[in-house]
């Protein structure tokens, strides 16, 4: 009985962290893909406004993609690092490639 | 944690749709509603029960009313702490004016935006909005609600809570949640094609909910994903504004490029300047389109920096016959009339970016597109309803066993997100029609009223709702169910009377006079209210057929019968592959 409970209480934070996995870890890497579609194809010559309706068509079907991933990924650990670490380090290239346009 | 990729699909399925379906069922509602949102306006509001009209003349109607608009109230109340300092008594400097309107349309929604001097964010205006009579520049009475376009079209999408903008928030989950259920769902179920055609209405409560659940998921599968996913391209720019805030350098670099490009100014000049005839910009610009093969009406006409030298005018052309709302647009100096610009052919990304939004939105003149978008919205409604009845039957009679209120919770939720709505869009179209057209002083305007008893209707529907429920604790059905239904057909047919009593407008006159907006949502009221007798009427068989067969087997229990009818089901179902 009390192997169940604990059994269940485990079970229970697992599920809260593949939904943040998911939420917010999506989020994260949509927002970096966001952010380097937006200054990539603008270096790259694409008009700004293209660029940004290119970038979050992209990002939701991404964020599906990615959704689904997290919950059916055996364990955590990689989903975690590709996509606050994968949103983190394409936001940080956005600002890079911001920075070199403004400069 | 899930033993393999179908079971992770099918939790996901089951609880995001759960939590999120209750959102989604409003979504739907209220956006098939919002095909016809001007219709309902026709209907809210009986003044504006004419013809629509094309966008009127700037120099003789339009001018002097945005000459006459000040910001209105709730705009100064939010600038006030924005600003360093007292807000002035008059704005005199106007950023922008403007006005749109499509073939649908009879008044005319305008708006204003002025600078704000001392104001710590320059992106921040006061603004004022009104609705006209185009054909004599009158103002409409501002207390009056467009139900249709200002209050069920944007509960759609923002199910009208914008503190912090968190509806809009919610909203976009549950589209995401609705992209998720999709696939979740085609992977649940591989034998997609057969549940195409598969519907058992007499069989137990629980099978033939799964596949009318089924049924119309997989039908209107295209409908759902497209909608789901373009609602969230739409407001891309609210969940991700990542253009306003990370790469705003980026964007405010784009901008001013743009500006020495399309020679558009981005700021005003400080001098004054007179304005030149909009008329005969407007006439210059529908004479290029006809050149080009393409004459139309004007649906958008703007002018920006209004009184200055840099001040220009952009008119646009309806799309009324293509996808994109407005499109052509051709930019005049407004102290000259010179063009500075036409705009281009979109380019590629942007054609698909208006095709997205555009056939979400749908502007454009196509009646039975409008009518396949209503019952897609509403496929998309009886799905959901649906998950939420088999969710309930697959386990009521277990949590009856254990004593459990899980069921009976989501039993009552399910009746506020379905025929509770119902009530509470009924109830505001009766208030609508009953509340005096001139209310005594101190009461709350006209259109907030309507707005409060809306959700004290949905709130009064829940209460019932759930203090009706006890019955699916014990595993039967709620009477809620059928008492809703009754009253939500009671009410629709009160509000067709009601139309008729107060503005003599019966439907053998619509339908005769071919006035089809106000027509049309008479006629789909009563067809509601038919079909909720309908769903009335079986519900109580269904509630007497399990009440009769829980008599007859006493010692088995009504769930051992459920779960024979369903494995009957299957069985039947192996027997065919």
């Amino acid at each position: 009985m009390q192997l169940a409970m604990t059994l269940k209480r485990v079970a229970r934070s697992e599920v809260l962290w593949r939904i943040a996995a998911a939420v917010l870890g999506g989020y994260a890497f949509c927002w970096g893909l966001i952010a380097l579609s937006v200054a990539g194809l603008y270096a790259l010559g694409l008009e700004f406004h293209d660029a940004e309706t290119l970038g979050s068509i992209l990002a939701f079907l991404a964020y599906l993609a990615v959704f689904l991933w997290a919950f059916c990924a055996a364990t955590l650990r990689p989903v975690w690092l590709v996509l606050a670490g994968g949103g983190a380090a394409l936001a940080a290239l956005a600002s890079l490639i911001q920075h070199f346009l403004l400069a | 944690m899930f033993k393999n990729f179908r079971l992770a699909m099918a939790w996901l399925h089951t609880w995001f749709g759960l939590v999120l379906g209750f959102v989604l069922m409003a979504v739907f509602f209220f956006g098939s509603l919002s095909v016809f949102d001007r219709e309902i306006d026709r209907w809210a509001i009986p003044a504006s029960r004419f013809e629509p009209q094309p966008m009127p003349s700037f120099d003789k109607v339009l001018r002097p009313v945005f000459e006459s608009m000040q910001p209105q109230q709730e705009s100064l109340d939010y600038l006030k702490p924005r600003v360093n300092g007292p807000l002035p008594e008059r704005f005199d400097t106007v950023r922008a004016w403007g006005a749109y309107t499509t073939h649908r349309d009879p008044v005319l929604g305008i708006y204003a935006n002025y600078e704000v001097p001392n104001v710590k964010d320059h992106d921040d205006v006061a603004y004022a909005t009104r609705t006209i009579d185009p054909r004599s520049g009158a103002s409409l009475p501002d207390d009056r609600l467009k139900i249709g376009s200002r209050f069920f079209y944007p509960l759609h999408y923002s199910l009208n809570f914008h503190w912090m903008d968190l509806g809009y928030w919610i909203v976009g989950m549950a589209a995401m949640v609705m992209l998720i259920a999709l696939v979740s769902g085609v992977v649940m179920h591989r034998k997609i094609f057969r549940e195409f055609f598969t519907f058992r209405p007499k069989k137990a409560t629980q099978r033939s909910a799964l596949d009318l659940h089924n049924m119309t998921g997989v039908l209107a599968l295209p409908f759902h994903f497209f909608f789901a996913f373009t609602g969230l391209v739409i407001f891309a720019g609210i969940y991700f504004p990542v253009t306003h805030t990370q790469l705003n350098p980026l964007h405010e670099l784009h901008e001013k490029l743009e500006a020495q490009e399309t020679g558009l100014p981005h700021d005003r000049a400080g001098v004054a300047a007179p304005l030149a005839s909009v008329d005969a910009m407007v006439a210059e610009a529908q004479r290029r389109w006809a050149a080009k093969g393409m004459a139309g009406e004007v649906g958008y006409l703007g002018l920006t920096h209004v009184g200055d030298s840099n001040g220009y005018v952009s008119v646009y052309r309806a799309g009324t016959d293509r996808i994109a709302l407005t499109g052509q647009g051709i930019h005049f100096k407004a102290s000259t009339g010179a063009v500075i610009r036409e705009e281009p052919a979109p380019t590629a990304v942007a054609r698909v970016g208006e095709f997205l939004t555009g056939l979400h939105l749908q502007h454009f003149r196509h009646w039975m597109l409008r009518w396949l978008y209503v019952f897609g919205g509403l496929m998309g409604c009886v799905c959901i309803a649906t998950g939420f009845i088999f969710f309930v039957e697959k386990r009521k009679k277990q949590h009856a066993k254990q004593g459990s209120q899980g069921s009976r919770a989501v039993d009552a939720l399910a009746v506020t997100t379905v025929t509770g709505m119902l009530i509470a869009a009924a109830g505001m179209l009766i208030a609508n029609r009953l509340l005096p057209d001139a209310l005594p002083s101190g009461w709350p305007p006209r259109g907030d009223l309507e707005q409060y008893l809306f959700w004290a209707g949905w709130a009064l529907a829940m209460l019932h709702a759930f203090a009706r429920g006890g019955v699916v604790a014990q595993g039967g059905i709620n009477p809620a169910w059928r008492e809703q239904c009754y009253a939500v057909a009671a009410m629709a047919v009160a509000a067709v009377g009601l139309n008729w009593a107060t503005t003599g407008d019966h439907l053998l006159k619509t339908v005769g006079e071919h006035y089809w907006p106000v027509a049309g949502v008479d006629l789909f009221l009563l067809a509601g209210a038919a079909l909720a007798v309908l769903a009335a009427r079986m519900v109580s068989a269904r509630a007497m057929r399990a009440a009769d067969a829980a008599a007859a087997s006493p010692l088995q229990g009504t769930a051992d019968i459920t779960d024979m009818a369903a494995s009957a089901a299957q069985k039947k179902e192996a027997a065919h592959a």
